[in-house]
């Protein structure tokens, strides 16, 4: 049991004895972290793998598991809510990306609508591993979580969540969360399609290069608020162009550079994809955007 | 995912355009009549020649919730009943949703905050709300002394539920106040407004 820690001299600080226990079992032990409990959601910081390897990019996660019924909110959350916002502690030499957030599912309460997740999901981060980060060490990794959980009614949440991963040369997945992350991954576009988007009267037309598109999506979500309305576009297909007609945001104040889009079909093995829609009259492309 | 995401697809063909676009600015905003917490009438054009705010209200929400215990919104009444502009809180809860008041419960959320509207109406069958497409809570319009909407959308710039944002946030309805009494043009006219949905019955 504790009997290795008599070999420490006394004036060792308790804390570095707890470091020195967890390099010990840092062979056998796997990237640890507790569950947090809040109103009507679970909220836990994961890795998808076992170990983090030096110079290499990681990928954690904010794992969402939603009381049935609630829901949480993408990037952009639609007519009302607010996306999970994280903020991150990290050692030094350590930096987190932004979210790569799965296409969310579209939702109607009354005459809205949103964008968000619910059930369970993992919300993917990418994190940049310092090539000089110690093998055999721990790396402690904290982010604050800030969440809107919403049934008909809303309740805000925040959690702060911490993570210890060891460091090691080779990183084995985690097969608590392979599945999620592989479902998170699933649903992240794969590729951006080049686009154009013009505005008419009330409506945001998007014109999509789509060669060898294998299917007409069901629908499109703009990841930008305030450039078109959250209601459904309609979606049409001419030869190998998809045409996209939204209806303009009512909020809409002036014509941005252009807005992301992801496409997503309700066939279950159908990919996401998503295009950079460029306003036509300002900065016009007609050649593929490169990925 | 891809499961979940086949709902409400077969709505797109029907209602390609926003269902709010009620009311825009530079145009006569429509009269209504509403009873207040006191059970007193409140019609819009009974306040022409003055400013009227109109403030989407619902005390579970926790986006107001944000608003009124931090004293922004109570603020911004007092401020603007001072300078003779009337604020209307109207609240489009039904029966049965979040934050559907009675007149005792109206008057009890007024003391609690420290609250100071002109009058706070319920509109419960949501025909008002509807009428000026009020989606969210809070949701604010501003209405000149000459009965044409100056202002609609939301309460300030920084869509949160922490107070700890209001200090960065541009609050949206004291500057248009401001800017109407100088005689300037309203400089933000329009934004999108962040909250709750109102619980419209259905």
């Amino acid at each position: 049991m504790c009997k290795p820690f008599v070999v420490f001299p006394v004036v060792l600080p308790v804390m570095q004895i707890f470091s020195a226990a967890f390099v010990l079992f840092a062979a056998v032990s796997v990237a640890h972290a507790a569950p947090v409990a809040s109103e009507h959601i679970e909220v836990e910081l994961v890795s998808e793998n076992s170990a983090l390897v030096p110079g290499q990019t990681a990928h954690l996660g904010l794992r969402l598991k939603h009381e049935p019924g609630w829901h949480t909110y993408w990037t952009n959350p639609g007519d009302s809510g607010l996306p999970t916002k994280l903020s991150w502690t990290l050692p030094r030499g350590f930096s987190a990306g932004e979210i790569a957030w799965p296409a969310p599912t579209r939702f109607k309460v009354d005459d809205l609508y949103n964008f968000g997740y619910t059930g369970e999901v993992v919300l993917p981060v990418a994190l940049a591993v310092p090539a000089n980060a110690t093998t055999g060490s721990n790396v402690a990794l904290a982010v604050e979580a800030k969440w809107l959980v919403c049934h008909e009614v809303c309740v805000p949440g925040k959690a702060q969540l911490k993570l210890d991963v060891p460091v090691a040369t080779k990183a084995l997945a985690d097969p608590r969360y392979g599945l999620a992350f592989a479902q998170a991954r699933l649903s992240t576009p794969l590729a951006t399609l080049p686009a154009r988007a013009r505005i008419a009267g009330e409506h945001v037309t998007v014109t999509l290069a789509t060669p060898g598109l294998s299917f007409v999506p069901d629908d499109a979500l703009a990841a930008q608020k305030q450039i078109v309305a959250s209601t459904p576009p309609r979606i049409t297909r001419q030869g190998e162009t998809l045409i996209v007609d939204f209806a303009k945001s009512e909020y809409f104040t002036g014509e941005p550079a252009g807005f992301d889009l992801v496409l997503t079909s309700r066939a279950a093995n159908e990919p996401v994809w998503q295009g950079r829609a460029v306003f036509s009259n300002k900065n016009a492309v007609n050649s593929p955007a490169p990925r | 995912m891809s499961l979940r995401r086949f709902a409400f697809v077969a709505a797109a063909a029907l209602c390609p355009i926003s269902a709010f676009a009620a009311v825009a600015i530079g145009t006569a905003a429509p009269d209504f009549s509403l009873t207040d917490s006191k059970g007193k009438t409140e019609t819009l054009s009974q306040y022409k020649g003055k400013t009227v705010v109109l403030e989407w209200n619902n005390p579970g929400c926790p986006f107001v919730q944000k608003h009124y215990s931090s004293g922004n919104i109570p603020k911004q009444q007092a401020d603007a009943t001072k300078d003779g502009v009337v604020w209307l809180t109207i609240n489009s809860g039904a029966a049965g949703k979040q934050g559907h008041l009675d007149g005792a419960g109206a008057q009890a959320f007024i003391a609690q905050y420290h609250a100071a509207p002109s009058a706070y109406l319920f509109d419960a069958d949501g025909k008002v709300g509807r009428l000026y497409g009020a989606r969210t809570t809070p949701h604010m319009y501003v209405i000149d002394a000459g009965g044409t909407l100056r202002y609609m959308g939301g309460i300030d710039s920084i869509a949160s539920t922490d107070k700890e944002d209001l200090a960065k946030a541009t609050q949206y309805v004291p500057q248009a106040l401001a800017e109407l009494k100088a005689g300037k043009p309203v400089s933000v006219a329009t934004s999108e407004p962040y909250g709750c949905s109102v619980k419209y019955g259905s």
